[in-house]
């Protein structure tokens, strides 16, 4: 057991480094830099070209990119993930907040999905083939098939343009109070809780099934134990294993989901200072916010596999075996 | 059922961001002005504004040259303004004039009982000191770097600047948005309070996001009526979202692509400049290149139909650009005459050795704002009359200049490509044609025509008599009408929408020098 936790954490951090690699050489490729986004006309009708470089040595990006490249890795893999190239901020004040922010944001998405999509998962998994059974499976296709930008625009035009319901746009600062972010949380929130309930409750609807037609279920069922309990005792604990296998892709989708939603809405969060930080080719900023979501999809796939071995014992008696 | 009924298919393209599709139904027609009463004191303005979100910092988030939305006169002021006609208008200065006949030493008068935000007194010290911070070789702007050689107080209320050069036109440069007055302070230390003689001041901010300002009750001029000014950024489809469920009152610099449909509500209004930005289409002229030949570049120029470009890509909203930098507002410009002439371009191209036409090398753009790409279509479409293909790329914003320019310095040789153009005093828009090593002017100097408008530049900085320094700027735009070194095709004009509950909110061609203090609401 405890060779197979470093020999996962060793490849933990393998995969780590493998996405810090790929962001870093992602980032370089495209053309030009920080210093290109950084002037607008107006510098550049009144800089020369040996201004622009002497400002390019100043920030350092004259430099060999696997010298940048070991700089902020080096540094990232204790927690410091540098400093901005333009201003010289700490990156980690910088995403602290935005962080906290989508933290907040995903944990509503999850408060919400995972518990509607296991009702809606288990009804339509038990009811399977019924009038119910169909509608709901269609209406989750289709949730799941629409992408999350048009389902916030359509919310948007809805709900705040039509209707003045709720803010198009979220206006508050980057570090507001979790009460403040609650009030206006709710359209980006149900952009990709749709997406990821009807997600959820597919695969939950699957794994139902599969565990209803099982030989263990069957057997309790002979062994005379009331439907009740064969569904609730035996059936759905099982039948959350499909959804747990899915953690790391819910996690990754999730985080996914937040980019475009902090988008589609201007909510402060880390998606969205992802997307500035591209715009304004800041690599480091892009860097440390990859790395610590990818630190944390690896986490979560750790709890995952945890959770797995305590919920399945096939996998249990696998592992001791 | 108000709202129900107001919800259209322009509601889902403009919340979808397919905002491109309504531009087509503008006719300008919605242009309207508030009219005149008398401003009521009180209230908050929240719009979308010109902010600088490049920096993350929160100790820039207040310095005027990379603060948030300083480029307007909220915060700082300047010693000049220059105001929506493009006159010079005394801000902290209340004169000026050159002392020396070659227009390198100029005196200016300084602004008395004008108090900073945290109450001191300003003073001719605070003027001295802004001005060296902006010349300093590691902190000042590049502009102020190379043409301020010192400044000195010379009396209590008075100041002199000395020039590195001549410089006919300094009171212009002493409003551009860098020149803020700050409290005297170590150079390095000036201008991260935040504290100019503005109208307003800053209150709370959230670094590259949205700036609270609160009224300067000291304010030395008219106003501010407002108590509070929000700005908040926005891009693509946000802003026009905002503005409709009733986030935001205004929106400057807005997308013309926008404005037909927010004008045509009833509680809104468009305050439109004379022009704004343009662009310019940059021709290389290296040996081997098409555009060597004078007759190929003007038969460019005169087969672009501007005027289609103007109404279908711009909506109405745009300008015709006359083969200078120079803008429409401006009362230097000399539009091209004729705007356009099909048959003589294809007579140009004739001569020039292409008598069945001509294709072009791919021009090259990035999309600095959302119309280029509709610009860029028509003006393609309309040069095949003329018999000229021009096939079009659009190229990511991202390392575009860069691109653009590359190996310059060697061979000279560059990309037939777009360059964006800002609006200036005309010495700083003619100007960016006199530079040899610029890339802007495809390269070209040497030349004797290039030499004649160096000439022309010089003499025009020498020459304090506006009038005449007008008829030098003049024969300056004719010359580059006539041997076309870049072709200049149009511009949009400079919007802000609002609510017609609010007065007194001008679009500026200079949209930094959009001005804040005289506005008010029902």
């Amino acid at each position: 057991m405890l060779m197979a936790l470093v020999r996962r954490l060793t490849l933990s951090f393998l995969i780590l480094f493998m996405v810090a690699v790929f962001v870093f050489v992602a980032t370089e490729v495209l053309p030009g830099d920080a210093i290109d986004v950084y002037l607008s006309a107006d510098d550049l009708a009144v800089m020369s070209d040996a201004d622009i470089e002497e400002m390019r040595q100043r920030f350092g990006l004259d430099r060999p990119a696997w010298v940048r490249f070991w700089e902020w890795f080096s540094g990232a893999i204790f927690g410091d993930l540098g400093k901005t190239l333009i201003d010289g901020n700490d990156i980690v004040d910088l995403i602290w907040h935005p962080l906290l922010n989508s933290v907040i944001l995903g944990a509503i998405i999850t408060a919400f999905t995972l518990p509607t999509a296991f009702i809606i998962g288990s009804i339509t998994g038990y009811k399977r083939g019924s009038r119910t059974d169909g509608a709901v499976s269609t209406l989750t296709l289709v949730g799941y098939s629409i992408p999350d930008f048009v389902i916030g625009n359509v919310l948007i035009i809805l709900f705040a343009v039509w209707l003045a319901f709720f803010p198009a746009v979220i206006l508050v600062f980057s570090n507001a109070s979790t009460s403040e972010l609650l009030a206006v949380s709710l359209l980006p929130a149900l952009t990709v809780i749709i997406g990821h309930v009807a997600h959820q409750s597919r695969l939950l609807r699957a794994g139902f099934i599969e565990t209803m037609n099982s030989e263990f279920v069957e057997r309790a069922r002979l062994s005379g134990l009331p439907e009740k309990w064969v569904v609730f005792r035996h059936a759905l604990p099982a039948s959350i294993i499909p959804m747990l296998n899915s953690l790391a892709l819910y996690i990754s989708g999730l985080l996914a989901g937040l980019v475009v939603v902090e988008r589609v809405f201007g909510y402060p969060g880390l998606g969205r200072e992802l997307i500035e930080a591209v715009a304004r080719r800041e690599v480091n900023v892009v860097q440390g916010i990859t790395f610590w979501s990818a630190s944390f999809i690896i986490f979560m796939n750790l709890l995952a596999d945890f959770a797995i071995i305590a919920l399945d014992p096939r996998v249990r008696s696998a592992k001791s075996a | 059922m108000e709202r129900f009924r107001k919800f259209n298919r322009r509601d889902v393209l403009i919340g979808s961001g397919a905002i491109a599709l309504t531009a087509s139904t503008i006719d300008g027609s919605f242009i309207n002005h508030a009219a005149a009463a008398s401003p009521k004191q009180g209230g908050k303005l929240v719009y979308v504004g010109i902010m600088n979100s490049k920096h993350k910092s929160p100790e820039k988030a207040m310095h005027p040259y990379t603060g948030i939305e300083v480029r307007t006169n909220v915060t700082y002021d300047r010693l000049t303004w220059v105001d929506e006609d493009l006159g010079v208008q005394p801000q902290l200065a209340t004169g000026w004039r050159a002392v020396e006949e070659d227009q390198t030493v100029w005196e200016v008068d300084i602004r008395q009982g004008v108090k900073f935000h945290d109450g001191r007194d300003m003073t001719t010290n605070d003027v001295v000191a802004s001005y060296n911070m902006h010349r300093d070789p590691k902190l000042g702007t590049s502009f102020s770097k190379k043409l301020l050689e010192s400044v000195e107080k010379v009396g209590p209320d008075k100041i002199r600047f000395h020039l590195t050069s001549p410089n006919s036109e300094l009171p212009w440069w002493m409003a551009e948005y860098r020149q803020a007055i700050m409290p005297a302070d170590d150079l390095d230390k000036m201008g991260y309070s935040g504290n100019g003689t503005g109208p307003f001041k800053f209150a709370d901010i959230d670094v590259g996001r949205r700036v609270i300002y609160e009224a300067n009750e000291n304010y030395w001029d008219e106003g501010p009526y407002l108590e509070q000014l929000e700005v908040v950024t926005a891009s693509g489809a946000d802003p026009a979202n905002a503005y409709l469920s009733g986030q935001i009152d205004a929106i400057l610099q807005a997308d013309p692509a926008i404005v037909g449909y927010l004008g045509s509500r009833d509680d809104t209004e468009i305050s439109t400049a004379k022009s704004g930005d343009q662009i310019l289409m940059v021709l290389p002229k290296y040996e081997g290149s098409v555009f060597a030949d004078v007759r190929v570049r003007e038969a460019l120029s005169l087969a672009l139909d501007r005027e289609a470009i103007v109404r279908i890509a711009y909506g109405g909203y745009g300008w015709a650009s006359n083969d200078s930098h120079m803008h429409a507002a401006s009362p230097d410009f000399l539009p091209r005459k004729p705007l356009r002439d099909v048959a003589k371009a294809k007579k140009l191209l004739a001569e020039a050795g292409y008598p069945n036409g001509i294709e072009l090398p791919t021009f090259h753009y990035a999309p600095y704002t959302p119309e280029l790409g509709r610009v860029f279509q028509v003006a393609a479409e309309s040069v095949k009359e003329a018999g000229i293909t021009m096939p079009i790329e659009e190229h990511p914003l991202s390392g575009y200049r860069k691109w653009r320019v590359e190996d310059k310095e060697k061979t000279r040789k560059h990309r037939f490509a777009m360059g964006p153009v800002g609006s200036r005093n005309s010495a700083a828009n003619l100007y960016r044609m006199a530079r040899p090593t610029y890339n802007e002017s495809g390269y070209w100097h040497p030349s004797a025509e290039g030499d004649e408008y160096i000439a022309l530049y010089k003499k025009a900085m020498l020459t304090g008599d506006t009038a005449e320094r007008n008829a030098i700027y003049q024969e300056m735009q004719r010359l580059l009408q006539r041997e076309v070194p870049g072709v200049f095709l149009t511009g949009r004009k400079e919007l802000i929408v609002h609510r017609n509950t609010v007065h007194g909110l001008n679009s500026h061609a200079q949209y930094w020098n959009a001005t804040f203090n005289k506005v008010w609401r029902d």
